[in-house]
């Protein structure tokens, strides 16, 4: 909604958190929301409320609690046991009419990314994607919303001074859960769903869950990354055993992926997915931009390769000179060993 | 293809213009001026495709829209395996149908922008993961029969066991001629590579550019970046030593070179 | 079927060099070409059309050199462009981005599907595609990977999901993204390219799509960016570590438990 005034502004308060469902589970990144929602809450000395829409979810409300919710709105409805963004949409902008929350956060994710956008644009909100950041201006008490830009080049502080509740999405990782609490719990708010609400809607026809339909390398803490110098799919079971053994994922360069020696879904870089984990350890990537794009933002990066004068090699935190068939195989010893 | 040595056809390569270019119409028309010096040379118009992954126009496109003439053993396309498996026959039948005969297949290079023939694209069954020049060869042969000349391409720079265990299967695979990479003095490999085949033609590349440092990647070595080369002295000397092979010309300048490698190949 | 595909100019980081200082990708003066995602939204719109009929209409907002990805979206297939170019547009978020395109996909008329890329290298958000159908009230498919069917009245799509796949039902009008497994985009023909250049492309301002002036550019744009600062630069020292690979193993080894990473 557009504000006019400072009356106006101060009809909103509270922190929501969009809760992220897979196959009717809540997912870990709802935790990490809850936690960031906790410190905004704090500095706005307003609560956290939790909203969780899905089918016979009931059960699962007592650990949004744990995690820092002081309040969980619960639309439990046979109709959203799929994902029918028009619907879900639709209740949101009638509880953000209802309820006024200041701010709201969802998940960046497959899901979120199609139906906080609906939100927003319904609600005549901003909406800042994929924070990294999120912070409250101690003069106004806006939300700053700081967010890589331009594949992680610029970093770019945004708010949204005149419109109420203020939108964030940030991806799975990002941000730290709480311990959780167990003993915490709070109000349950029941919600409906509304014939209004799915008028206009899609119909889900079926449904496949599938552990390697997707590969969400942004869930992984360690990504393996294999490219043109792993030579084919043999080498890339060595990279296979390389993150089974540090528990990480394996990645995938264009060169690999075009080559026919993995799937595309494992692809990093600009046109394959964009990660920002703890540390990505690339084996035999020369580092071409498209690439370098994609996983610059990773904490720590380690390159192995026999070519050291390779862009990969040059802006590597470590680079390790070697062939990759006879160092990996060897720190998978030296690990196992220790 | 051996006939054509003999008679000391060089054969001349010719970049189509970018699909990027600004100015798309000029660059056709410097395209056409430079196949027609070729043809009026009686050399063999050698055209690129899509060379070092810059999307560009295919050969065979120019030659229909700006309806150049075709004398079969003039033409050569260059073919590579990033197309989709309409567009590798769209070319095929333009070939075909304008007599076009000699085609050079290689693997290629890649770009974000370019498709890559599947193996189920063209029939390969079994445990092969991507498609090379390989398969492409034995595709084209089975689906075009007596159709094309086909060759493929010989990389003295690379390990020799394996890419003579490639060669091998490019020969397999229906190749007839060989070209090789550019190179800039006697060669062991090359060496190697026609005393084993000694009824195969072998073409060479004459790097014509003066800027010899841009072979430091396809050779393996860094050649500094002020060497002196004289392309024109070094192709003379090339054909003394390979008087039995065949010249590839690559980056000729038409403006600046081309009229003196009429006196070359004596 | 009438289908509007909707496209973005980006910077072609393909061309970016790296800086030595901070070690971070120069994008100063990079050339403008289509965004990758939205190649494939041009060329899912082209099979659309050539199995079922209609048109493909490529639409894109921004400066006049755009025309260049309209043409290029032409030379692909596409049977005609519009350019939304105004000064008033500029500064524009994904609100206000989104409110514009919407707007001139009603003045098109009797649209029955938009089709937009994943999103855009440059901004990242996917939060375009979505706007839209918020903005126009139509039904939404994000990350489709697949187009099942179709018909005159309706189509079938497989989306991605972090957890798998599922396949719903539309009825037109409807949005969706689409990712880059949905197909293989062909090359631009020179006969493409040639007719592209004599095509004659509209280039609409926000009066002639009747766009409310409060709602686009900067002024209709909810967020605003009120800082841009350059992310802490990589670690300019890199550690090399060399020697038979034994040692070099135990030294990664070493190192990555110093750096309490294992």
């Amino acid at each position: 909604m557009i504000i006019s005034d400072r009356t106006d502004k101060s009809k909103y308060s509270n922190v929501w958190v969009v809760a992220e469902l897979l196959s009717g589970k809540i997912q870990p990144v709802t935790h990490e929301l809850l936690g960031a929602a906790r410190s905004l809450a704090a500095m706005r000395s307003s609560q956290v409320w939790a909203v969780v829409m899905g089918s016979g979810i009931a059960e699962q409300t007592h650990s949004l609690f744990a995690f820092g919710a002081d309040k969980v709105i619960v639309v439990d409805d046979i109709r959203l046991s799929g994902f029918i963004d028009e619907i879900e949409a639709s209740i949101m902008v009638r509880l953000i009419e209802k309820y006024k929350p200041e701010i709201l956060i969802g998940a960046a994710t497959a899901r979120g990314r199609a139906l906080i956008p609906r939100i927003a644009v319904k609600t005549n909100c901003g909406l800042t994607a994929d924070c990294t950041e999120l912070g409250i201006d101690p003069e106004n008490g806006d939300l700053l919303q700081t967010r890589p830009a331009f594949g992680g080049n610029i970093m770019a502080t945004i708010r949204c001074s005149n419109h109420r509740p203020q939108m964030a999405t940030v991806r799975p990782r990002v941000m730290k859960a709480l311990e959780p609490d167990f003993s915490r719990s709070g109000e349950i708010i029941r919600e409906n769903v509304q014939d209004s609400d799915a008028l206009k809607i899609k119909r889900i026809v079926e449904i496949f869950h599938s552990d390697q339909a997707t590969v969400n390398l942004g869930d992984a803490q360690i990504i393996i990354a294999g490219g043109r110098g792993v030579k084919g799919p043999a080498g890339f079971e060595i990279l296979r055993k390389f993150a089974a053994e540090v528990g990480g994922a394996v990645g995938a360069s264009r060169a690999a992926v075009d080559a026919g020696w993995i799937p595309y879904s494992y692809q990093v870089g600009q046109t394959g997915q964009t990660v920002q984990t703890k540390v990505y350890i690339a084996c035999g990537i020369s580092g071409q931009i498209q690439h370098l794009v994609g996983m610059q933002s990773c904490e720590v990066i380690i390159a192995i390769d026999k070519n050291p004068d390779t862009p990969m090699m040059q802006i590597a935190d470590i680079a390790v000179v070697g062939d990759l068939f006879e160092v990996i195989p060897e720190i998978i010893t030296n690990l196992a060993s220790n | 293809m051996k006939h054509r040595i003999q008679k000391k056809m060089y054969h001349v390569e010719i970049l189509p213009p970018k699909q990027d270019t600004e100015k798309l119409e000029a660059d056709l028309e410097l395209f056409a001026e430079k196949y027609n010096r070729v043809m009026e040379s009686v050399y063999c118009a050698s055209i690129t495709d899509n060379a070092m992954g810059n999307l560009a126009f295919q050969g065979t496109e120019i030659i229909e829209e700006l309806g150049l003439e075709v004398n079969p053993e003039q033409v050569m396309i260059h073919l590579n395996t990033f197309h989709t498996k309409q567009d590798l026959h769209n070319i095929l039948d333009i070939c075909k149908s304008r007599g076009i005969k000699y085609l050079l297949i290689i693997s290629g290079d890649g770009s974000d922008r370019l498709p890559r023939l599947q193996p189920s694209d063209v029939q390969v069954k079994g445990v092969v993961e991507s498609v090379t020049s390989v398969e492409l060869l034995k595709y084209i042969k089975d689906e075009y029969p007596d159709t094309f000349v086909l060759g493929a391409a010989f990389n003295p720079y690379e390990p020799p066991e394996h890419e003579f265990e490639k060669l091998q299967r490019k020969l397999k695979a229906g190749a007839s001629f060989i070209i090789t990479q550019p190179i800039i003095k006697k060669n062991d490999i090359v060496d190697e590579l026609l005393e084993k085949y000694p009824d195969v033609p072998v073409i060479i590349e004459a790097w014509m550019s003066k800027k010899i440092h841009l072979l430091s990647d396809a050779v393996g070595y860094e050649i500094p970046e002020d060497t002196q080369f004289d392309p024109i002295e070094t192709l003379k000397m090339l054909h003394k030593i390979y008087p039995a092979c065949g010249v590839y010309l690559s980056l000729l300048g038409f403006k600046t070179q081309y009229h003196l490698i009429k006196e070359t190949w004596i | 079927m009438k289908i509007v595909v909707c496209i973005k100019q980006v910077p072609a980081t393909s061309e970016a060099k790296i800086d030595p200082e901070t070690k971070r990708i120069v994008r100063e003066g990079l050339k403008a070409i289509m965004n990758p995602f939205d190649i494939y939204a041009v060329e899912e719109g082209i099979q659309l059309r050539d199995k079922f009929g209609g048109e493909v209409i490529v639409l894109s907002m921004g400066p006049e050199k755009a025309l260049l990805s309209l043409r290029e979206a032409i030379s692909l297939g596409a049977d005609r462009a519009i350019l939304l170019s105004d000064k008033a547009f500029g500064g524009s978020d994904t609100w206000a981005t989104s409110y514009t395109l919407a707007k001139a996909i009603d003045k098109i008329g009797d649209v029955d599907l938009v089709i937009c890329g994943k999103q855009a290298i440059d901004g990242d958000t996917a939060q375009v595609g979505p706007g839209i159908a918020a903005h126009l009230d139509w039904v939404q498919a994000t990350y489709v990977m697949r187009v099942e069917d179709a018909d005159s009245k309706s189509i079938k799509v497989k989306r991605m999901h972090e957890d798998g796949y599922d396949i719903c039902e539309m009825d037109f009008p409807a949005v969706i993204t689409v990712l880059k497994d949905i197909n293989i985009p062909r090359v631009p023909t020179l006969k493409g390219c040639l007719a592209s250049l004599k095509i004659e492309i509209p280039v609409w301002t926000h009066a002639d799509i009747g766009a409310a002036i409060e709602k686009i550019g900067l002024d209709g744009s909810p967020t605003r960016v009120v800082k841009t600062a350059p992310p802490p630069p990589r670690n300019i020292i890199t550690q090399r570590i060399e020697g038979s690979p034994q040692d070099c193993a135990r030294q990664l080894v070493r190192e990555l438990r110093i750096r309490s990473i294992l």
